[in-house]
């Protein structure tokens, strides 16, 4: 069975200092100096990807998983330890554009990749990104392959070449399905899914194989990708009051006058 | 005949009253350790003996009643203060030890702007006291990776030093006096003073003690003027630790002092900068001070560079950035469970310090043995972070998967297998075995060589001040059976 993990290398924002959210005239915030890194859902799908491979020999279904991203250098780390946890084939499309607000774009490249340079029976994609946030592309690229596509995923078991049990969170519980290949799977909050680390000799070993370089250009945009028109801040300020007063005793007594005296004589 | 645990624990009851006294059974387990076992802690296996309680002092004479009271029946006393230990230091090694913490006497006493000193309680946090002395344009200059969690008085007691070290000295360099209760119950106060030669400097009985002689319970510590908005950051890439090391030396000997002075080599510098320094050391300084200091140290530290072609020029933002985040704080605590509850994937440390003449084989001779006799590392790697005119240090990062191996079984497999070859190595090279973190109880075995014929000196002291043998057992010296 052939798994394409697709994800991103994103800056990490929980590096970003207060006083670094600045936001310039285009809406941006500069994080040239932050180093890239996975979000959770990525982690979790390169993780299950993993396992399934782990499990290849119970289930007598060979697992090819190759992982892919869209990103310009920096993410050579990232896909290098991918390698060293023996990712059958990383590529990287290399990218020096931004897509973080074209979702439709990335589908358009993660498509044709599927279509015009390798067959895949399952596309994994982590939910959303830390940048951006579109939470569309899984369904983007479903969309263009014409393959159907689960969300929420939170556990996948192979059960022969063909066939996948997926289980999904849904909004009052959970769903099993026995789901037939193609597919694309959009990898959810998923518990004990952290990306597993690996030794100094497989890094050796296994981390300096070849990555596969494309770039964008070999993947021509229609023009009917969306283009970035304009960004808006949505401020989520409350107002807030601070209650004054020299200890705790006394600020809880204020704020029971103030606040809470009316409400609970109402009671 | 050694006082039963409820006969202990009624006698803090009347000396410290009953509300700072605990004895709950999970506390006590958390008690008997510090992080050197956490791998273990994480996985709720506590395999040491049980402390009797943990009694919350209020103050100094509560202090003096404890000690008193363990030196007149021979309890084991444990010190601590902001329970942040990292060698064992703090482990209970005999059953129904009393741990004594006084995190709870946290007051900062006085900030003196004119003398420029200050003086706190043992429990004060570092962060606290040196976010106030901000505030009004100061700092301790004392900034170790434990300050959002360290008090002052277990900092001084383990000889921390911090990431401005090379400006401001180790904290035995900021201590100016103290208050110490010893075991007999006296209470001993240093005054604070510029200089004094009468005699030998009494101080360093008490710094870095670990415990073992007295407890901290008071600290006067120096205090500097703070410019942050002259800090100048400077950083580069470079080939090979040789010519990083070179290159410190050339700093340190020719009088500049920058705050920071930092050398990491290609593994421990991919944890942190693999986004400009792939496969490549990493130099970084902090030039900071009034403005004419801080530009003259940082243009002649560029000079001094410039004549190594091998070293690149970085944009001074990414190390400035990657400051803000070096520090740990429960947070990072809690974070790092998760992961390695998860992944199995554990990190780990050792310091060491030599002379310039012998520090590259150090490292290169660990480095070595390390990678080629310990399995299932996912990272190794150093770093000098401590510069002096005469030698640097070396804090060795590892990382490993535990694998097929029980909990209590993670630190014999890896961690004191590697400490056990830096250790030995540096020893035999002519380097100290710990350069910042304190002896602990897990360095003890190394202790006489680390010494030398010094040793009786050590002895003598604990001896002398502690003739009951009550004070931190098994802390420096190793536990005789």
């Amino acid at each position: 069975m052939n798994i394409l993990v697709c994800f991103i290398a994103a800056p990490d924002l929980d590096k970003l200092i207060e006083e670094d959210w600045v936001i310039d005239k285009d809406l941006q915030i500069d994080t040239s100096f932050l180093k890239p890194t996975l979000n959770s859902y990525d982690e979790s799908a390169i993780e299950i990807a993993l396992r399934l491979s782990d499990a290849s020999q119970k289930t007598k279904v060979s697992i090819n998983h190759k992982a892919l991203t869209i990103a310009s250098t920096p993410a050579t780390t990232i896909l290098k330890t991918l390698n060293a946890l023996r990712f059958k084939q990383v590529v990287r499309i290399d990218s020096q554009d931004d897509f973080r607000f074209r979702p439709g774009a990335i589908a358009y490249i993660l498509s044709q990749y599927v279509l015009k340079h390798a067959t895949q029976d399952v596309l994994f994609l982590g939910r959303q990104s830390t940048v951006g946030e579109n939470a569309k592309t899984h369904l983007l690229v479903a969309e263009r392959l014409g393959w159907p596509c689960i969300t929420q995923v939170s556990g996948i078991e192979v059960i022969d070449e063909n066939h996948l049990v997926v289980t999904s969170q849904v909004d009052d519980g959970q769903i099993r399905q026995k789901i037939q290949t193609p597919c694309v799977l959009c990898i959810g909050e998923v518990p004990n899914t952290f990306m597993r680390v690996p030794t100094i000799k497989d890094r050796m070993l296994y981390g300096k194989r070849p990555i596969e370089i494309l770039s964008t250009t070999d993947f021509q945009l229609p023009d009917e990708t969306e283009e970035l028109l304009d960004l808006k801040v949505i401020s989520h300020e409350r107002h807030g009051i601070f209650i004054e007063g020299e200890t705790p005793e006394q600020k809880a007594r204020e704020l029971y006058k103030m606040y809470l005296k009316e409400r609970l004589e109402k009671i | 005949m050694p006082l039963k645990r409820k006969q202990i624990v009624e006698a803090l009851y009347n000396i410290a009253g009953k509300d700072h006294v605990v004895t709950d059974e999970q506390i006590l387990k958390e008690s008997s350790v510090d992080r050197f076992r956490r791998f273990e802690a994480y996985h709720g296996v506590y395999s040491l003996p049980m402390p009797a309680a943990v009694v919350y002092v209020k103050n100094t004479h509560d202090v003096a009643a404890v000690i008193k009271f363990a030196n007149e029946n021979r309890v084991n006393v444990v010190p601590r203060t902001g329970h942040s230990a990292t060698e064992g230091g703090l482990e209970t090694a005999l059953e129904n030890s009393i741990v004594l913490d006084g995190s709870g006497m946290n007051q900062i006493l006085a900030i003196d702007t004119y003398n420029m000193q200050a003086t706190v309680q043992c429990g004060a946090s570092l962060q606290e006291l040196d976010d106030r002395l901000r505030e009004q344009g100061y700092t301790t200059g004392h900034s170790p990776q434990s300050k959002p969690l360290a008090q002052l008085g277990g900092l001084v007691a383990t000889r921390s030093i911090g990431q401005f070290s090379t400006l401001y000295g180790g904290i035995e360099d900021m201590v100016v006096g103290l208050e110490a209760v010893f075991p007999d119950g006296g209470i001993t106060r240093i005054k604070n003073v510029p200089r004094r030669a009468a005699g030998p400097d009494i101080r360093h009985v008490i710094i870095g003690n670990e415990g073992t002689l007295c407890f901290i319970t008071e600290i006067t510590v120096k205090i500097y003027k703070y410019f942050p908005e002259n800090n100048q950051f400077l950083g580069y890439t470079l080939d090979n630790m040789k010519t990083g090391f070179e290159i410190l030396r050339e700093v340190m000997v020719n009088g500049y002092r920058p705050s920071v002075a930092r050398l990491y080599d290609p593994e421990d510098g991919a944890y942190h900068f693999s986004h400009f320094a792939e496969d490549r050391c990493v130099l970084i300084f902090v030039a900071e001070g009034v403005k004419p200091i801080a530009d003259a140290t940082a243009t002649a530290i560029e000079d001094i560079v410039d004549r190594h072609d091998e070293c690149v020029k970085v944009d001074p933002k990414l190390i400035e950035k990657w400051f803000a985040h070096l520090n740990w704080d429960p947070a990072n605590l809690a974070a790092e469970k998760v992961e390695i509850m998860e992944t199995k994937n554990v990190c780990n440390t050792t310091e060491i310090s030599a002379n310039w003449g012998i520090i590259n084989d150090i490292y290169e001779v660990c480095m070595q043995r390390v990678r080629n006799e310990i399995p299932d590392l996912t990272l190794l790697g150093g770093h000098s972070s401590h510069s002096y005119l005469n030698g640097t240090n070396l804090y060795f990062v590892y990382f490993y998967n535990v694998v097929d191996c029980k909990p209590e079984e993670e630190l014999t497999k890896y961690h004191l297998a590697i400490k056990k070859i830096i250790v030995e190595e540096t020893i035999k090279a002519g380097g100290s075995m710990c350069h910042h973190h304190g002896v602990g109880k897990h360095r003890t075995h190394w202790i006489q060589k680390e010494y030398g014929s010094s040793y009786y000196i050590l002895k003598k002291l604990k001896s002398a001040f502690d003739p009951n043998n009550i004070m931190n057992m098994g802390t420096i010296i190793p536990l005789e059976k």
